[in-house]
């Protein structure tokens, strides 16, 4: 079932095992999953992807990474987006590993390009923190 | 691994009603205009008596089978109905080639069928779930291959273009198509952007539509017509979702490079390029046909864009491929496109395809995507 913004946008809504990710991300951390055998990985889940274990631990990471490929959204098949067109969706690869499909914040459409260096972004929505990425600032 | 099919399995009969906005059918006029057609193709006079079984391939009915029995008033007897992403009608047509190749029975209906049009939306509406809290549409699935692919192989949108070019011009021949009209790279170029680097002509017509073949057994086939065309290979492959396997790089299409390799074994293809005619390839997107082209083996990865530029997958190039004008003019009715495409395929090989009509075709090879994209089936059929 969905939950909606009070903007209107569809949210993500909390699991058992997705709640620690949204609990470091209302403190601007960008913490996942971390199989010792395999490392990090993401989205979220029960099992490691790779080994399907499930002695993982979540730690922070650095949040650091950089454009792997993106699109723009200029259309927003739901109208919730429409005032955030256009906009990128992009997938960051991080520095300790996983690939991260989210939204690129603070960036003109024109300035987006393969491999330009972002960091994790925190957007405060009602009761959750929603993660995406901007171009770093350091 | 796939035990052999080849030549076990002929195909006799081929139908397909216009693709279209088609307000004015119901799915079952378009599944009865399909089916009776392929039934006076394959010479069939009692379908009561003939068609033993119907298998039914449709994305988006929940239903599926009651519909096919009552459109074509056949009672009594099994009625299967498939939904596995948008390659759909290529699995469904497997399923039947397998069940007369066991012994099943000797004659099916194999029928492909949506009217997505009705559902007032132009796409299945998906969205990047769990922790992401983003909108996407199948554009914005597809798209995201682009950049990458653009910048390692040095390509671009015009080299997109160009096959949009190729299949709007393939469609204007096919009389049956959706879209006959002639665009040009310009015209590509300069439409509206969907979603980055896609414009409105990157992207297939998602259509209405329905397509049926009849097939039976290969020693059975020439009591049906002289020239009947036999099943080479048929095969599936389901991989990871791209959004959720860390190693998937944005590329390739591995289902498709997986499937490829057991349907070239099935069929005894070594080198595909030399030894197909003419190819009908999922192209959903124009990026997906560009990928399509080498995770097929038709080039190596990186040259489909020089192959593009050559003109060899042209209708009067060495490869043709979609030459009924491919899922972006002939239309995406989802669960009859891989139907269609062996309802093309089998034209081209009898050499009754018109003025699309490939020369000396004997070997035709037929492929879908779908998901996100994540299953690829792949049909191979020839002269006997
Ligand atoms: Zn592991």
């Amino acid at each position: 079932m969905a939950i909606f913004a009070s903007d209107g946008r569809p949210l993500p809504q909390p699991t058992p095992t997705t709640q620690p990710f949204f609990d470091a991300a209302k403190k601007r951390k960008l913490r996942l999953q971390r199989c010792p055998r395999d490392g990090f990985f993401y989205y979220p889940r029960s099992r490691c992807p790779k080994c399907l274990g499930d002695d993982w631990t979540w730690q922070d990471t650095n949040g650091l990474g950089e454009i792997y490929s993106y699109t723009v959204d200029r259309i927003a098949h739901d109208p919730a987006f429409r005032a955030f067109a256009p906009f990128a969706v992009a997938l960051v690869e991080l520095d300790c590993g996983p690939r991260m499909t989210a939204r690129i914040a603070d960036c003109e459409v024109s300035d987006l390009r393969v491999g330009l260096p972002v960091e994790a972004h925190y957007e405060d929505v009602d009761d959750i923190t929603l993660v995406s990425f901007r171009p770093r600032t350091a | 691994m796939s035990k052999n099919i080849r030549d076990k399995v002929a195909i006799v009969g081929v139908g397909a009603c216009k693709f279209g906005e088609n307000w004015d059918m119901s799915r079952e006029d378009m599944i009865v205009e399909a089916a009776y057609e392929a039934y006076a193709d394959a010479g069939i006079e009692d379908p009561q008596k003939q068609i033993e079984a119907v298998f039914c391939g449709a994305v988006y009915p929940n239903g599926g089978t009651g519909e096919v029995a009552e459109a074509l008033k056949l009672f009594d007897r099994p009625i299967s109905k498939l939904s596995n992403y948008c390659e759909t009608g290529t699995d469904t047509f497997r399923y039947g080639v397998m069940c007369v190749a066991a012994g099943m029975y000797d004659t099916v209906l194999v029928v492909g069928f949506d009217k997505p049009k009705d559902r007032g939306v132009s796409g299945p509406s998906v969205s990047f779930d769990r922790v992401r809290g983003l909108p996407a549409t199948p554009a914005g699935w597809f798209s995201l291959c682009a950049a990458r692919y653009f910048q390692t192989f040095d390509a671009g949108r015009e080299d997109l273009a160009k096959i949009a070019v190729k299949n709007h011009h393939n469609g204007t021949l096919a009389p049956k198509s959706m879209l006959k009209r002639e665009i040009t790279v310009d015209d590509v170029l300069n439409a509206r952007i969907i979603s980055w680097p896609f414009g409105l002509y990157d992207c297939a017509a998602q259509s209405d539509g329905a397509a049926a073949a009849v097939i039976t057994r290969a020693d059975l086939g020439r009591s049906f017509r002289d020239d009947p065309i036999n099943v080479k290979a048929i095969t599936i492959a389901v991989g990871a979702n791209p959004q959720s396997d860390p190693n998937f790089d944005f590329l390739s299409w591995k289902p498709t490079q997986v499937a490829a390799k057991d349907a070239y074994r099935q069929a005894g293809i070594t080198e595909p390029f030399r030894e197909l005619d003419v190819c009908q390839v999922h192209d959903c997107f124009t990026l997906t046909e560009m990928l399509t082209y080498e995770d097929l083996g038709l080039c190596k990865k990186g040259e489909a864009k020089d192959f593009v530029a050559s003109g060899v997958f042209e209708l009067s190039g060495e490869l043709p491929v979609n030459t009924d004008g491919g899922l972006k003019t002939f239309g995406h009715p989802t669960g009859a496109t891989g139907v269609r495409m062996i309802y093309e395929n089998t034209l081209q090989l009898r050499g009754q395809a018109g003025e699309r009509q490939v020369k000396n075709a004997k070997l035709a090879l037929s492929h879908n995507i779908g998901g996100a994209p994540q299953a690829c089936g792949i049909a191979i059929i020839g002269h006997p």
